[in-house]
């Protein structure tokens, strides 16, 4: 095999999944010190934190659709039943907050196990599937009265708790807490997608015959992603229900947890791990600041144009962007492995 | 090896294969051999379990008719498509990683080092593998593909059509070596009679989904039946 005789004095370049890793710390780094940037005023922490909250739900939807290879209509299934679990736990159980939480998201993930029939259906016959899902769920939450509290919802279950004379109640604390589940999942994403399993995911999308072929079990590896992302957008929907500290049918399980993470990850670029977070924060803060600010009524027509306008300009979203210009401005090309992926 | 008996296809009313059934040896090369439409691929597809076949396949002593594709391919059952599959947004080294960790369930970077540089794709491994390959590089990665998952019966599916005489000559050699480098059974599709009788021991020829002769590539090539197949006379 050939050996390129100047290869012991060049430098050698960093890895990719170095580079990965340091754009993600960066861009979580970015995203703590976003507070400070924004005056760190109780209403734009609160928006602040309802855009993690949302990037999270993003990054989860981000994974099936980019591992998994499936178009999700119904995330707020598993974001409404991580609530309602998490909730009920603590509330009707007395399990603690930052242990409920996490079941929470286990909670969603064994009621995303009758998703599984429609893992053999593809393309929109398995977003339609899952999106009819959804409006179960919501239909069981208003009907199960003596669990949900049916269409009144749940109001008296306990906050966020105070940790070591940090108080993750108040809104410094929630966005510490909610950033810390972004950083932990977005490293979690960016791990799987690095693993020979991530690779193969990633065939499948291309070829599911192609993989099969060479021994990879489609079906096993699709059905992980489903649990998974289902776990992802638990966690977050039970994280919220503890913020916001109430639960009713219509909004835990609103048709805005099954739009705005698709508009969040397509507007950040959904085949990255950072896209779909930052677009998450951007789609958010412009509709809450600078769209409501211009038309306070059907201000997400506004979001709609931006959205249309990056989809045609810039398909690969914010982290696509970022890939083409970041080169020229550092003077450096990125590999294939690096572009768009961070 | 590979035993098929009685195997048959049907799409709707229509049948592909009809009652097929014949041996390979261990280290065999065979060809398959007929018309456009004779159920060749079809075959392959039942064999390598993409599609669901009626009768009896076994493999190494052990029926494998109704196992899923992807544990027919553990088992060492290799195949190549016609038209080249690549896992187009991976690299030609991911390509064959991918193939290795679930085909032969382990990784060995320095074993896909040795199939990069046997089928001469060394100095495009890192290339994405959809957009930088030639037609001929991307069909060396089909059987490269194929190799990393350590088979011990490989399906080539016309992987020398559209190649010209050259390349055709040099991939017919490339096959010899890998027959002998990996100790392979290889069954090939191919309507080239030279190339089947410059590479194969045995040829087996499907007209219409029916199995109309078994021999040597001499035998099957002066059979009449092949003759009146290849033709087009009608089939008596």
């Amino acid at each position: 095999m050939p050996v390129t005789s100047n290869a012991s004095v060049q430098a050698k370049p960093a890895s990719p999944s170095r580079v990965q890793g340091a754009v993600t710390g960066a861009g979580l780094v970015v995203l703590a010190l976003l507070p400070l940037a924004a005056g760190a005023s109780p209403y734009m922490l609160g928006l602040l934190i309802s855009a993690l909250i949302l990037a999270g739900l993003a990054l989860s939807w981000a994974l099936l659709g980019n591992l998994g290879g499936m178009v999700s209509f119904g995330h707020a299934a598993f974001f409404g039943v991580g609530a309602y679990g998490s909730a009920l736990l603590a509330g009707k159980l007395g399990v603690p907050v930052l242990l409920a939480i996490p079941l929470g998201g286990l909670i969603a993930t064994v009621f995303s196990l009758a998703m599984l029939p429609a893992l053999r259906l593809s393309g929109p016959y398995f977003a339609l599937a899952i999106l009819a899902y959804a409006q179960i769920f919501r239909i069981l939450a208003t009907e199960l009265d003596w669990l949900t509290g049916g269409a009144a919802g749940l109001q008296r279950y306990p906050g966020l708790p105070t940790v070591l004379g940090f108080n993750l109640a108040d809104r410094a604390g929630s966005y510490v807490l909610v950033l810390a589940f972004v950083a932990v999942f977005a490293f979690v994403y960016m791990a799987l997608r690095r693993s020979h399993v991530g690779t193969a995911l990633r065939a499948i999308a291309d070829s599911e015959d192609a993989t099969r072929v060479v021994g990879v079990n489609a079906t096993v590896l699709k059905t992980w992603m489903l649990l998974l992302s289902a776990f992802i957008a638990g966690v977050f929907g039970a994280l919220n229900a503890h913020i916001i500290g109430f639960l009713e049918p219509d909004y835990a399980f609103s048709g805005i947890w099954s739009v705005m993470p698709i508009i969040a990850a397509v507007f950040g670029g959904y085949r990255s791990v950072l896209g779909p977070v930052f677009g998450a924060v951007v789609i958010y803060l412009f509709d809450q600041v600078i769209a409501k600010s211009l038309i306070p009524v059907g201000h997400q027509i506004l979001l709609g144009i931006v959205l249309a306008i990056m989809v045609l300009l810039a398909p690969n979203g914010l982290s696509g962007l970022v890939a083409r210009f970041l080169p020229r401005l550092t003077g450096r090309s990125l590999s294939n492995a690096e572009k768009g992926h961070a | 090896m590979l035993e098929l008996d009685a195997v048959t296809v049907r799409f709707g009313g229509l049948t592909a294969l009809s009652g097929i059934s014949f041996r390979i040896a261990k280290g065999e090369i065979l060809g398959l051999v007929g018309p456009n439409g004779a159920g060749k691929t079809t075959l392959f597809n039942s064999i390598s379990g993409l599609v669901k076949a009626r009768g009896r396949i076994s493999f190494n002593g052990r029926e494998v008719t109704s196992l899923p594709l992807h544990k027919r391919a553990r088992a060492g059952i290799g195949r190549t498509f016609q038209i080249p599959q690549p896992m187009h947004h991976l690299t030609v080294r991911e390509n064959l990683a991918v193939a290795q960790v679930f085909g032969a369930g382990r990784h060995d970077a320095t074993r896909i080092d040795e199939i990069l540089a046997v089928m001469e794709l060394s100095h495009k491994a890192d290339a994405d593998a959809a957009t930088a390959l030639a037609l001929q590089e991307l069909k060396r990665l089909e059987i490269a593909k194929a190799l990393a998952t350590e088979p011990k019966l490989l399906l080539l599916d016309e992987v020398l059509a559209g190649l010209e005489s050259n390349a055709k000559r040099s991939f017919m050699l490339k096959l010899k070596e890998l027959h002998a480098l990996f100790g392979l059974t290889i069954v090939i599709v191919e309507h080239d009679i030279e190339t089947i009788s410059g590479l194969c021991t045995r040829a087996v020829v499907l007209n219409f989904g029916q199995l109309i002769a078994d021999g040597t590539p001499a035998e099957v090539f002066n059979n009449p039946a092949v003759v009146e197949s290849y033709t087009g006379t009608a089939h008596a």
